[in-house]
């Protein structure tokens, strides 16, 4: 994970902007968060089951669940045996409450065909429920794979930072809900530098800490940032995050150009197939 | 409730846990995967035919002379028909298909979805005047009508040199708009998709025109430029699809190689190749014997489109479920 070492702990976020910053190494994994956030969006429930591999049985961020928190058990290494050390201040479970990213430039926005999401004052990423149309192209557009389309309502849904709590001043349902301070919400930048501040506290402590959601790692390839970022003590494929994604949209502009030119191609050949037809005629 | 989510993780029985979580988090999805079935695939499938139709209706036009009317007349036509179930086709695929028209709210150039909607509706208003002047000269309408007489002076020539832009945009397009993803397959192969998918909208429609011209066989000259056109098409054709099964790679590719999306590719490949290899040996044939060769062809040439759209769609669904995908292209940074 060796980005260009001047993009760490950077964002292009606006100064005005408000995310969250989700420290793991705090996380105790008691899901908290994620009963709040179906509280207060009165979310319906999913799958009530087991998965059978991790205390994980959410899975998956969903239509209907916008908080998510995977647990990742590190039982074994690459032969199979089982650890004997722990790493300084760290268990072998890894526990990282997921949520939406809220972007600063953000794929499922640029992909909405009918403009349902928005970015808010708050510089969050927003849905708006009366516009949207269950077109369905936000779902494949995120590098993160955020939204879903609900089968309750054919609708994308994800998560909307609370908007309606913002609006009153109070933080998000889930940031409130969390005990340790896992989950802590405020400015990007502020957050930003808490986060650097943490990640080198941390690694002089020993632990291989690291920001994701900077434009080192996480908020890759024209996505400028993520305003809902993480501090992680292990690779984000780990944690089921891509480690370089890529603003889906950069490729619109190329993928037009080499279209355009085969259509110009196309469209020469087949004169010239006509002209021929044209010609034989006269001739 | 419990089947709102249908829970599927992936790890073979019998194996452990930690060979799952090394390189991903219980082989689980990294991205949601497109909703986009059938509908879908009949959508490319179709708006490549009308977009390939008008584009070959306005170059017989403009350079055919009188011994390519046919040509004119059937692609013109077919380009309307072939675009009519397009917008159904789209409607029936919303989540909730009675806000359709909040397409319509706003024009975004970096969503190749929005543009297509507008793309879409100037196809359809080009296609129903070129349809309607057909029609008109055709004498469907009578000839004596005031408002016939009036159809009748719409320009011919400027129709159908304004048909080819939304005809080349709309064949195109769906191959930007997938590309402009995080589905791994369609994310690597963004640049090849589009040209991918004109080659394969001219070579279907030329396939489809000749197929129906064909028994109407007066008119040699304008069939011989039909089959050249499909088989430069198809060449293009052809070549994309070994360069995007070259540029997939072993891990992306994957969707490509295996299951039922594997085997349509694998078909799309053989069909459009063979298709091509029978309009080469028809070149090389006395004219008698051509007829029985393009015949095949053309019908190969449209199976290998219909397989390349099902592919692609189907294969998307199979790419997004696949972590090791995702992260062989969120990865790339070595």
């Amino acid at each position: 994970m060796k980005g260009p070492a001047a993009l760490e702990g950077t964002t292009r976020a606006r100064l005005g902007a408000f995310g969250f910053l989700t420290d793991t190494t705090l996380c105790i994994g008691c899901k908290a968060c994620e009963v709040a956030c179906k509280q207060w969006n009165q979310l319906p429930m999913d799958d009530f089951g087991f998965t059978g591999m991790s205390y994980d049985n959410t899975g998956d961020l969903g239509a209907t669940t916008w908080r998510h928190v995977a647990f990742i058990e590190r039982i074994s290494d690459r032969e199979g045996r089982r650890p004997t050390t722990l790493a300084p201040f760290q268990s072998n479970w890894l526990m990282l409450s997921d949520v939406c990213k809220h972007c600063v430039h953000a794929g499922c926005m640029e992909a909405c065909p009918t403009g349902a999401i928005i970015r808010t004052e708050f510089d969050t990423v927003v849905i708006q429920q009366d516009i949207c149309n269950g077109c369905g192209y936000c779902v494949p557009a995120c590098p993160f794979g955020v939204p879903a389309l609900s089968p309750l309502d054919g609708k994308a849904h994800k998560c909307t930072l609370c908007y309606d709590r913002l609006k009153d001043g109070l933080e998000p349902a889930c940031a409130k809900a969390c005990p340790t301070d896992a989950i802590q919400f405020g400015p990007v930048h502020a957050l930003m530098d808490r986060a650097r501040a943490r990640v080198s506290e941390l690694r002089t402590q020993g632990v291989e800490a690291r920001i994701y959601g900077d434009q080192a790692l996480g908020g890759t390839g024209g996505i400028g940032g993520l305003n809902a970022f993480f501090i992680l003590t292990a690779p984000p494929e780990v944690y089921n995050l891509p480690a370089k994604p890529e603003l889906p949209q950069r490729r619109v502009l190329p993928a037009f150009l080499t279209t355009a030119l085969a259509a110009l191609a196309l469209g020469i050949a087949t004169l010239f197939s006509f002209r021929r037809v044209g010609r034989m005629q006269h001739g | 409730m419990a089947e709102l989510r249908s829970w599927r993780h992936r790890r073979a029985p019998g194996e452990p846990i930690g060979a799952a979580t090394r390189e991903s988090y219980y082989g689980l999805p990294v991205i949601h995967g497109p909703h986009w079935h059938w509908p879908i695939v009949f959508y490319f499938l179709l708006g490549g035919l009308a977009g390939g139709s008008a584009v070959l209706a306005a170059a017989a036009r403009l350079l055919g002379g009188r011994s390519a009317r046919p040509v004119v007349r059937a692609g013109r036509y077919l380009a309307f028909l072939a675009i009519l179930p397009g917008p159904l086709l789209l409607i029936v695929d919303l989540g909730r298909p009675e806000r359709f028209h909040h397409m319509l709210r706003v024009i975004k150039l970096r969503s190749p979805m929005s543009l297509g909607v507008w793309g879409l509706i100037a196809f359809s208003l080009s296609a129903f005047l070129n349809a309607l002047r057909q029609a008109v000269d055709d004498g469907f309408f009578g000839r004596s009508h005031r408002l016939v007489r009036g159809f009748q002076q719409l320009p011919d020539r400027a129709l159908a040199i304004a048909s080819t832009v939304p005809a080349f945009f709309l064949a195109g397009y769906t191959g930007v708009l997938l590309g402009a993803t995080a589905v791994p397959l369609w994310a690597r192969n963004a640049l090849l998709l589009g040209p991918l998918f004109l080659c394969s909208a001219l070579s279907s429609a030329a396939a489809t025109l000749s197929l129906l011209l064909t028994r109407r066989s007066q008119n040699d000259r304008a069939e011989q430029a039909l089959a050249q056109v499909e088989f430069l098409a198809l060449t293009g054709e052809v070549a994309l699809l070994e360069a995007v099964h070259r540029k997939s790679g072993p891990v992306i590719g994957r969707p490509l190689r295996h299951g039922a999306e594997g085997r349509a590719f694998a078909g799309a490949r053989a069909t459009t190749a063979a298709a091509l290899a029978l309009h080469g040996l028809a070149l090389l044939l006395p004219r008698r014997w051509r007829q029985r060769l393009e015949l095949p062809a053309s019908i190969l040439a449209l199976a290998g489109a219909f397989l390349l759209r099902a592919t692609m769609v189907f294969g998307g669904h199979r790419s997004a479920d696949d972590p090791a995908a995702t992260f062989a292209l969120t990865r790339s940074d070595e």
